[in-house]
């Protein structure tokens, strides 16, 4: 039984449908890519997971039951928004936050150590959030959603706005909470971290599920059609190659787009006639260029 | 009920760790205790009141003698009097006028006198001209005194020369002493007829002019502070994380709760200034002198004061939640919650502009109205009269009515939250709430 399971999960605000439909599960120990342009219905998606707003139709099941008030013990959450308490205390608010999911305060606070431990920043335990960078915000509001050991973590944008320091620390950090077995709920803008963390993606574009599966199986039913070639010296005549879309030169080379993989060996050979190859590869389509192709590049942003 | 202590002592912590309430209840506390000090420390600046002292020539020219004449009846005006406020000192004449006033500037370089009244020709009004010089401005006070002293003077000259006894004198000026008299005697006089005492009154008014101010600041004050910190926990988004850990209804009656801790807390610190202010010697005795009395407060009014406070205070914290529920930003927040402003000046302004009119129909029919009644029966209970029946239905509709606004505002608060953007008209609200199976 999959800790998170949404069904057909239908939500209409007057004469706007939100969601039309959305399904997917999330097993233990699993991050799942809710990903979308804005107003796509991801945020919606993630209410009513939260059991903020309660869906028209389907169902979403936490292990099996349905929504209750003793779910939200299990429940941790990073809006996309950060929402913090300016004037208090990281630690007052923090505890605060914690005890209101069921904590007892003395392990609140232990949590929270350990969680300023693993961010290397103990000495913000009597600041003031106010008085915090955006990105340590950032790691608060973090630590505010998981401090309470939830089971299942619904992480909205949980990268933006941080260095790319923070950014692998915070991501080394949720792929340990996935290893511990929590299921995450992730939404990013950020194809590349899509691709590093997720098993499992849902791709919305206005209010409607237009991809879903496995990011390798996805992957597979779009075509291989780059190849990237770096060589010591001018390589001519790429583009009279049959099956040769186009071609961008880049400093390091070329970039070619290909009808199909079979013209990958055609480019090789004409390169290695002409001069020594240092780079050679036919490249799978990334995850960002598979989003703009289905939902369209206008509504990307 | 766990969390919703948690609540509770959250926003208690918050509220008096902050600066904020520090500050104010420390300027609030001082300012009181001014206001209560004020008449002691009046009568401490107005028992120097000191003698003034007043220069005139005794002139021995014929031309001037009106003017001596009218000096020495002034000085015999004020030292007849009890306190003099002035006093008038001859001097010797000169010769000549330029000396006269080399002499008398010496006296005031010497603050022998503070100043000195010159006599010019004679006049219709039966006085000489004089002109009062002295180093100061305006000495308006001192020239008023001067000029009852000479109406007073002159109504004895021209009586006497109307050729009245001595008697009929004494008689003309019976009824001023009479009046005096009465005046102090009202204070002194006790229990007259039945019903409340006039001390009591006076107590009673007092109490209730308290209890309405105080329940009007409460409700003002953190009804603000209710609104604009649930506002401002949805703009910052903390609402998000809130909600998602704790049922709206707790966290709403959390935040109320707490606060009205907090205001009972402040009261509380505010009764315990005034009353160590008055029970201070000095003040016991000014108190003592206007015949007030503490322990003359009726247990019952105390009760009802007690009861009217609470419900008022939890009819207007309930809106006032809803309303900051429903404003994303604060700078919306001042109109929004101005409905509920109004009405509750408006139950203040009837009681305090008809605390002379306890009576009067305007007074009985808004003491039914719940948003004013908590004001409007408190001034009834303590200056009127009303029957018990009375009471109890106000109570009992203002109950209900609490029990409909919490209804109500809970609906508001579970939809509110949620919606950001402008602030949504009744429609959408509605439209919302259903959306959202509240």
């Amino acid at each position: 039984m999959n800790p998170l399971k949404v069904e057909k999960v239908v939500k209409q605000y007057g004469d706007k449908t939100a969601v039309n439909g959305i399904s997917f599960e999330v097993s233990e120990g699993e991050i799942y890519g809710l990903l979308g342009a804005n107003g796509a219905g991801k945020t919606t998606t993630m209410r009513m997971v939260l059991g903020l707003i309660y869906p028209d139709d389907g169902q979403i099941l936490y292990h099996g039951k349905a929504y209750s008030n003793d779910q939200l013990r299990n429940l941790g959450y990073l809006p996309e928004e950060r929402g913090l308490y300016q004037k208090v205390r990281v630690s007052d608010q923090l505890i605060y936050l914690a005890q209101l999911r069921g904590m007892s305060k003395k392990d609140a606070d232990a949590s929270l150590k350990r969680w300023l431990e693993r961010f290397e920043v103990p000495e913000y335990y009597n600041k003031k959030v106010e008085e915090l960078s955006k990105g340590n915000q950032q790691k608060i509001q973090f630590i505010a959603g998981v401090i309470h050991s939830p089971k299942i973590v619904i992480l909205d944008e949980a990268f933006s706005g941080l260095d790319p320091v923070n950014v692998e620390l915070l991501k080394t950090t949720v792929k340990e909470l996935r290893d511990s077995g929590t299921s995450i709920l992730f939404s990013t803008h950020r194809m590349e971290h899509v691709e590093e963390l997720c098993r499992n993606i849902t791709i919305l574009h206005r209010s409607n599920v237009v991809l879903k599966g496995n990011i390798k199986e996805i992957k597979k039913q779009f075509p291989k059609e780059r190849v990237i070639l770096s060589t010591e010296n001018e390589v001519k005549g790429l583009d009279r190659i049959g099956g040769v879309t186009n071609v961008i030169r880049h400093e390091y080379g070329y970039e070619l787009g290909i009808a199909n993989e079979a013209v990958g060996g055609h480019i090789l050979r004409l390169a290695m006639e002409q001069s020594a190859i240092t780079r050679f590869e036919i490249k799978e389509p990334t995850l960002n260029e598979i989003f703009i192709k289905t939902v369209g590049g206008d509504s990307h942003e | 009920m766990n969390s919703f202590w948690t609540v509770v002592g959250f926003t208690v912590r918050n509220k008096l760790k902050g600066k904020a309430f520090l500050i104010t209840t420390i300027i609030i506390a001082l300012i009181m205790s001014t206001g209560i000090n004020l008449p002691y420390i009046f009568s401490q600046f107005g028992s120097g009141d000191k003698v003034t002292n007043i220069g005139y020539i005794e002139s021995q020219q014929a031309e001037l003698a009106p003017g001596t004449a009218t000096g020495d009846q002034l000085k015999a005006f004020f030292e007849a009097q009890e306190n003099p406020s002035l006093k008038l000192l001859p001097y010797e004449d000169k010769g000549s006028a330029a000396e006269n006033e080399m002499q008398l500037k010496q006296a005031i370089t010497d603050k022998d006198i503070k100043g000195y009244l010159d006599f010019g020709k004679m006049t219709e009004s039966g006085f000489p001209e004089m002109t009062y010089k002295s180093e100061k401005l305006m000495e308006f006070e001192m020239t008023s005194s001067l000029q009852g002293a000479l109406q007073m003077i002159r109504q004895g000259t021209i009586l006497q020369d109307a050729g009245l006894t001595e008697e009929q004198m004494a008689l003309l000026n019976a009824p001023i002493d009479i009046d005096t008299v009465q005046i102090s005697a009202t204070e002194g006089a006790g229990n007259i007829g039945e019903g409340k005492s006039p001390e009591e009154q006076a107590v009673n008014m007092g109490l209730i002019y308290f209890i309405i101010i105080l329940l009007f600041m409460a409700v003002m004050i953190s009804g603000q502070m209710i609104a604009s910190e649930i506002t401002a926990e949805k703009s910052s988004r903390v609402m998000e994380i809130l909600i998602t850990s704790v049922s709206p209804l707790k966290q709403m009656f959390g935040k109320i709760f707490g606060m009205f801790v907090v205001v009972v807390l402040q009261i509380a610190i505010y009764v315990v200034v005034i009353i160590a202010n008055i029970s201070m010697p000095h003040n016991n005795k000014a108190l003592g002198d206007l015949n007030i009395d503490l322990s003359q407060i009726d247990s019952a009014l105390l009760a009802y004061s007690v009861l009217f406070f609470l419900t008022g205070f939890f009819l207007f914290a309930t809106l006032f939640a809803a309303v900051g529920s429903l404003v994303s930003r604060t700078e919306d927040l001042g109109q929004a919650v101005m409905p509920i402003t109004i009405l509750s000046l408006a139950g203040f302004y009837i009681s305090i502009f008809s605390i002379g009119s306890p009576d009067s129909m305007l007074v009985k029919v808004s003491s039914f109205i719940p948003f004013f009644s908590p004001f409007v029966m408190m001034l009834r209970l303590g200056l009127a009269d009303p029957p018990v029946w009375q009471v109890l239905t106000s109570i009992g509709i203002l109950l209900v009515f609490i029990y409909a606004a919490v209804w109500v505002s809970a609906k508001i608060y579970r939809t509110g939250v949620l919606m950001y953007g402008k602030r949504p008209s009744w429609k959408e609200l509605r439209k919302a709430m259903k959306a959202y199976k509240v």
